[in-house]
């Protein structure tokens, strides 16, 4: 693996990389990035090796303008407004690709997610290289987000890192969001499916489409809100009717935390805590569908001492007990997340706030 | 062995005297029979009303075992799973008993007590239960959803487990769904009963699943939610039919799971089927799971007594019994370092 700094001669060093099928890591506005050359199947798939996640999960592509992306994407009018509103800015639009690229790019229905980074380096590289180029995040699946390069390469295994062929440094980024991700393909309506910086209503909501979605979005919670907690403890409310996905949230919080262990409906136990092999960090997860009178039992099962203790708490049916939260909310971060059932059979509308 | 055992890993409050595999004693304060009026219990009260209540519980199964502390060769308590609060209160009784009376003190699993509850026998009764091993396990409850291989007592390898809700938690939740009040699983059967269980098609959960090696109760719960929301103004029968259909999917679920497990285990020659927890109660699943079972020549074995599918400490007697009857017990007279284990499954 090879470090060089970001400057002009490194333009070409990165354009000879990925015309080589390699994998280069670089920058963005938003985060550091895992770029190769989206036409090439081999790099395509070096890449999936990398991030580790099973085949068929999509990767959004960087180009450097409107009129590049038209030649691997249909771009209808929803589409349209959105390019010339955002772009370019940390958002990723999806649109019905036009199935040229490697294998795996676009995702399993044929949808391509297309950015355009509002950073000079990339646009410079994109031009000439002038061809798509991944663009997605640089680290491991259910890895920390990489704001500096040591964020990925602490985080990946020797085999991992033997895969990488260049990275590109340019310091520590200001810790933004990454984009947020609006899909195009669906509806006459854009439709966000994951929440960045940029909002297309005035609350946070994203459409999960499946049970591991709503794992990922609460991935995506946890690492927005992880370094904002800082040495308190952060509640996670959760408000959904029955069979909504609760647990399945859970499992994505679980995940994210790195904690191995098969998450479960805490209803009947109440209480269920997780602890991270060798970290002091503790996933508690609690459920208040048995209680009768919540307000009350809720303290008896001894979560005053667990606000204190920089711990991760997951409550399941919290709109039982929002009095509570605001008592709570002196202590620690309160994250109201509420799972709607939404149009499609396997759809969901999430929203959150803090309290 | 005359064993005093405790269980306070949830709502009960529970002593019991047994002696060898027979129960002489078993006490139960149930927050459910007195709470039964509010719709359900207060669960997380536990830790104060186990206080309150163990000293009481304890000397009434002596009394009611009509024997002398003295007589006592050792106390058996669980130590998980459970509320962790709830379980620390019969931890430090049974550390006080033991220390009192000089007695070893023995660590037992609450959902292992379960499998092996159906090896129970009454009181006086010297007709022992022949069961041999290897055998399958299964314990069904509100937390505790599990397929097991026993190999032997103490020695199980795990087949497939609940990946979200325990079958007992999905019974009681459909339950509510459908307006009942608790203990939901129990009325939803009654219900079901003057329902037809294919008035409703409700998928089979993890039907696609080639390794059958787990549970899962949440897409069925998904689906229930969706057909019942779509239902204007369900009348009394529809209820009872929904009740029934969600019955048969939850329960055919396991069926599937466990013949396949069955099969695939065929080369073991296995006789017998231990079955234990609160579903156990439940006819219906019964009916489906003896069918099974007589098809590949397995007796389906189910706790004496009702008292013994919900929580005792009873089982926990005979389970610590069972385990170490051939042990030298002077092990288990250290035992500061007992501890709750509020997630020790069976394995």
């Amino acid at each position: 693996m090879r470090i060089i700094k970001e400057d002009k001669s490194a333009i070409d060093v990165v354009v000879n990389c990925l015309e080589k099928g390699q994998l280069v890591f670089m920058a963005t506005e938003t985060v550091y990035i895992a770029a190769v050359d989206a036409t090439n199947d081999l790099a395509v798939k070096k890449l999936i090796k990398f991030k580790n996640r099973p085949f068929g999960k999509p990767f959004s592509v960087g180009v450097h303008s409107r009129e590049m992306a038209m030649n691997y994407v249909a771009i209808n009018q929803t589409a349209e407004k959105l390019y010339k509103r955002f772009l370019p800015g940390p958002v990723t639009i999806v649109s019905t690709g036009k199935h040229n690229l490697a294998k795996g790019v676009e995702s399993e229905s044929g949808t391509l997610g297309i950015r355009i980074p509002d950073y000079p380096f990339f646009i410079a590289v994109s031009k000439k290289f002038n061809k798509p180029i991944t663009a997605t995040s640089a680290n491991a699946s259910y890895q920390k987000r990489p704001y500096k390069l040591s964020d990925i390469t602490d985080n990946i295994s020797e085999k991992q890192k033997g895969l990488i062929d260049l990275m590109v440094d340019s310091g520590e980024l200001p810790h933004n969001e990454p984009s947020t991700v609006i899909d195009t393909t669906l509806d006459d309506q854009p439709v966000i499916l994951r929440q960045g910086e940029i909002k297309l209503k005035d609350k946070n909501e994203v459409l999960s489409r499946s049970e591991e979605n709503t794992q990922n979005v609460a991935k995506e919670l946890w690492q927005k809100y992880q370094d904002l907690k800082g040495e308190r403890s952060i509640i996670f409310a959760l408000e959904g009717k029955m069979g909504a996905g609760k647990t399945h949230f859970v499992k994505g919080l679980a995940k994210a935390m790195q904690i191995d262990e098969t998450v479960t409906s805490p209803t009947f136990d109440l209480l269920v805590s997780y602890k991270r092999p060798q970290a002091r960090l503790e996933l508690i997860h609690i459920d208040t569908w048995r209680m009768i009178n919540p307000t009350d039992e809720i303290d008896e099962i001894g979560i005053k001492s667990m606000l204190k203790s920089n711990s991760v708490i997951a409550i399941e049916w919290a709109d039982r007990i929002l009095n509570k939260l605001k008592e709570y909310q002196e202590d620690a971060i309160v994250i109201i997340v509420k799972i709607d059932y939404a149009k499609g059979e396997n759809d969901r509308l999430i929203s959150w706030g803090v309290l | 062995m005359n064993i005093l055992a405790i269980d306070t890993s949830c709502d009960e409050t529970a002593v019991a005297i047994t002696r060898d595999k027979q129960i002489v004693s078993s006490v139960v304060w149930s927050q459910a029979s007195l709470h039964s009026s509010f719709g359900g219990v207060y669960p997380s009260l536990a830790q104060r009303e186990h206080k309150l209540r163990i000293d009481w519980v304890t000397q009434k199964a002596i009394k009611q075992a009509g024997i002398e502390p003295e007589e006592i060769d050792a106390i058996a308590v669980t130590v998980g799973l459970g509320l962790a609060v709830a379980l620390e209160v019969g931890i430090n009784k049974a550390k006080e008993l033991a220390s009192k009376y000089k007695l070893p003190l023995i660590p037992v699993s609450h959902a292992e007590s379960h499998l092996l509850s159906s090896l129970a026998l009454p009181s006086g009764n010297m007709e022992d239960k022949i069961v041999s091993f290897p055998a399958l396990g299964l314990v069904l409850s509100g937390g505790t959803t599990q397929l097991v291989l026993i190999k032997n007592i103490g020695e199980y390898e795990l087949l497939a487990q609940t990946q979200d809700d325990a079958l007992g938690e999905a019974l009681d939740k459909a339950a509510r769904l459908l307006g009942f009040g608790y203990p939901g699983g129990a009325i939803l059967e009654k219900e079901a009963r003057h329902g037809n269980p294919k008035a409703y098609k409700l998928p089979i959960p993890l039907a696609n699943d080639r390794d059958k090696n787990r549970f899962s109760y949440s897409g069925l719960k998904t689906a229930f939610v969706r057909l019942f929301e779509n239902i204007n103004e369900p009348s009394r029968q529809d209820i009872s039919d929904l009740a029934a259909s969600f019955q048969e999917a939850a329960f055919e679920h396991i069926n599937k799971v466990l013949e396949y497990q069955i099969l695939k285990h065929k080369h073991l020659g296995i006789k017998n089927l231990l079955f234990g927890g609160g579903v156990a109660n439940n006819i219906e699943i019964r009916k489906k799971l003896r069918k099974t079972l007589n098809k590949h020549s397995i007796k389906l074995n189910i706790p004496y007594s009702k008292k013994l599918l919900g929580d005792n400490a009873g089982m926990i007697g005979v389970c610590a019994y069972l385990k170490n009857k051939d042990k030298d017990l002077s092990v288990y007279l250290d035992y500061q370092n007992v501890d709750r284990q509020p997630r020790l499954g069976i394995v």
